[in-house]
């Protein structure tokens, strides 16, 4: 409290109104991060990918070039942070942006784009003050508002879920919201159930080739995970809660035929009275393990927990069992959460700092023994995230992953973010690898099959990109079997949109 | 994510200990003061408000009943609700709108409500549930105090 009185003081002095003001402790320049964004973004034009939109809604019909596949229909939908900047405060950190959602609506007359912010409770709110109020996600505020419940500050702007004929935007940490398909629309705070309204729903829901939907929800100030099991026509059948010994951030989970596994990173959610944002109350214990829960699927109270070494990681790709009862699943692995807790608060003010290294690991459960390993798939020089895979196996044995990379061994660019797409095949090990030019950037790209092919075999990978050069959206397809040959086609938008993070396809 | 649903204060306790001994309070009470306490944001007209007035903070923490529980169908918009015959001093004020007319202020699967609630100054808390701190304010002869429910 004294801190908090003691920064609104300052702010009172430097002329700045509270809510607004752009003090910070550490930071040796006083000019804002708005204004430190727009000086580095002089020098480094990439950055426009960290830009802040200043309008709702974006549509515009895509000049399309090369040979768009004739199967290829069908709407693929996007999420992520998009709004970074509320009454002129430019927010700390990349998570902490406004969703927007967008669709690339591909059918036979050709590709339309559509972009809309999703009109959460916050946005609504910060737009009516014209200031942002809460202390979010890594943006403390000097004299932040109350935040009544986790919805409150629910920015929705993580990944979208296509599941039983809605259309929901995903954040991790409340509800999801529903979105009209078409319009993209906000329709509202959605639940699946009385009893579930305002639970935890996270961005990576797991979705079997039947429809099943499995997912959790982290409650950190309770160390409590919640599971959940919704049928395909979107019911609850069933929930649980596991209580951890500490809780971190969990952003995604794996889902064999008869387990969920989740990982812990001891990133502890460990809050004191001078915590300011819900980022700066977790702490990195280099010395502690990651804790690796199993559970039944049949039975959510049946569950153990292993122990790994301290790492992070945000994303998995897919995950099988065989019928001896061993678990192998496949994630990009980092040693420590450097990117989330510096680099991507950095960012924001066009600081580049060195993240974390990622590096793709295939790990091994052995559920008769109780035993979990882990092993490097790639050299040292190859960095890579975003790995997908065909909707079609999921939960079941699989070859192919998708996937953005870096190859360190390659000159690189001028930016830093990941500049390749690649397909991994894991049972031949092979690698095939397109790399961006340079004035462009990638976003994830998914496997979209052909329809009526065999799981895993024909189909496309879809996914977008920014031209930061030329200040246009790019929609690229690529033939699954040979994405080394560059795209096939490619669909061009008007303008640029600041880089997201997950989409979902859904064929026409 | 901020906000522990895990210890919400006990509301429905508190209201029905309140209404058993509220009449007995009224005839025992000598005291003057008069608490008038306007509730806003009542957004729709099912169920009803229901107010519990905890005197210091043994009331607050629930170690002793309710100086004043008070119950009125719900109506849209502000609603007002008078508790008199209190004695001067701090006092805390829980609302909640009981919807559904279950005489609960339900919660979800983890325990958050997900019926309109309110405290005292409006307090919410951030990590965790208002402190007596947040929600004390003093009573002195006739006196008026606003809420406004939310989620």
């Amino acid at each position: 409290m004294k801190r908090r009185s003691f920064n609104r003081s300052l702010l009172a002095l430097a002329g700045f109104t509270a809510g607004a003001g752009a003090w910070r402790p550490a930071a040796a320049n006083t000019s804002s991060w708005a204004e430190q964004f727009q000086q580095a973004l002089q020098d480094h034009p990439w950055l426009l990918g960290y830009r802040s939109v200043t309008q709702d809604a974006f549509a515009a019909d895509a000049e399309v070039s090369g040979k768009w596949p004739a199967e290829l229909r069908g709407t693929l939908y996007r999420n992520g942070p998009a709004q970074h900047e509320v009454g002129g405060f430019r927010y700390r950190h990349l998570f902490d942006g406004d969703g927007m959602v967008q669709g690339y609506f591909m059918g036979p007359e050709g590709v339309r784009h559509k972009g809309k912010m999703v009109q959460t409770y916050k946005l609504a709110a910060e737009r009516k003050a014209g200031r942002p109020l809460y202390s979010s996600f890594a943006s403390d505020l000097p004299d932040p508002a109350p935040v009544t419940s986790a919805d409150a500050v629910n920015v929705a702007n993580i990944s979208v879920l296509p599941h039983h004929g809605k259309l929901l935007a995903l954040w991790e940490a409340g509800s999801p919201w529903e979105i009209d398909a078409e319009s993209l629309d906000t329709k509202g705070v959605y639940a699946f159930s009385d009893h579930t309204q305002g639970v935890p729903f996270s961005a990576h829901p797991r979705v079997e080739p039947d429809g099943t939907l499995w997912n959790f929800g982290y409650v950190s100030q309770a160390n409590l995970l919640v599971l959940w099991h919704i049928n395909k026509q979107g019911q609850v059948v069933k929930m649980g809660k596991v209580q951890a010994e500490a809780m971190s951030m969990v952003h995604d989970f794996v889902v064999t035929e008869r387990h969920l596994v989740l990982m812990i990173p001891p990133l502890h959610y460990e809050p004191d009275a001078n915590t300011g944002s819900f980022l700066a109350a977790h702490k990195w214990h280099a010395d502690k393990p990651t804790k690796v829960l199993v559970v039944d699927k049949n039975d959510f109270d049946n569950h153990y927990w292993l122990d790994l070494p301290a790492q992070w990681v945000f994303h998995y790709g897919n995950a099988w069992e065989d019928t001896a009862g061993v678990i192998r699943f496949d994630a990009p692995r980092s040693p420590d959460p450097v990117s989330v807790i510096d680099s991507f608060s950095e960012l924001m003010r066009g600081n580049i700092t060195p993240g974390t290294t990622v590096h793709h690991h295939q790990y091994q459960i052995d559920t008769k023994a109780k035993r979990v390993s882990e092993a490097p798939m790639f050299g040292m020089h190859l960095e890579s995230e975003f790995p997908v895979i065909d909707p079609r196996v999921s939960g079941k044995r699989y070859r192919r992953v998708v996937m953005l990379s870096r190859n360190h061994l390659l000159k690189q660019p001028a930016h830093v973010n990941l500049n390749e797409v690649s397909t991994m095949d894991l049972d031949s090990g092979q690698r095939r690898s397109y790399r961006y030019p340079d004035q462009q950037i990638p976003e994830e790209h998914l496997f979209v099959p052909r329809p009526g092919s065999t799981p895993e075999s024909e189909g496309w990978v879809v996914g977008s990109a920014l031209d930061w050069h030329k200040g246009q959206m790019l929609l690229n397809v690529f033939n699954v079997e040979a994405v080394d040959d560059g795209p096939v086609a490619t669909a061009r938008l008007p303008y640029a949109l600041p880089l997201g993070l997950h989409g979902k396809f859904v064929q026409a | 994510m901020y906000f522990n649903p895990l210890t919400l204060p006990k509301l429905r306790t508190v209201l029905i200990t309140g209404a058993t001994l509220y009449c007995l309070m009224l005839t025992q009470s000598i005291a003057a003061a008069t608490l008038t306490i306007v509730v806003s944001n009542v957004t729709e007209a099912e169920g009803s408000v229901m107010v519990a007035v905890l005197a210091g903070e043994q009331g607050f923490k629930e170690e002793q009943p309710p100086a004043a529980a008070l119950m009125q169908p719900a109506q849209t918009g502000d609603m007002t609700f008078v508790a008199s015959g209190l004695d001067d001093g701090e006092y805390a004020i829980q609302v909640m709108h009981d919807v559904n007319g279950n005489g609960e202020l339900d919660s979800n699967f983890i325990g958050m409500p997900t019926e309109p609630w309110a405290m005292s100054n409006n307090a919410r808390g951030n990590f965790g549930p208002p402190k007596w701190e947040d929600v004390k304010f003093t009573v002195s002869g006739d006196t008026t105090h606003s809420l406004e429910l939310s989620k």
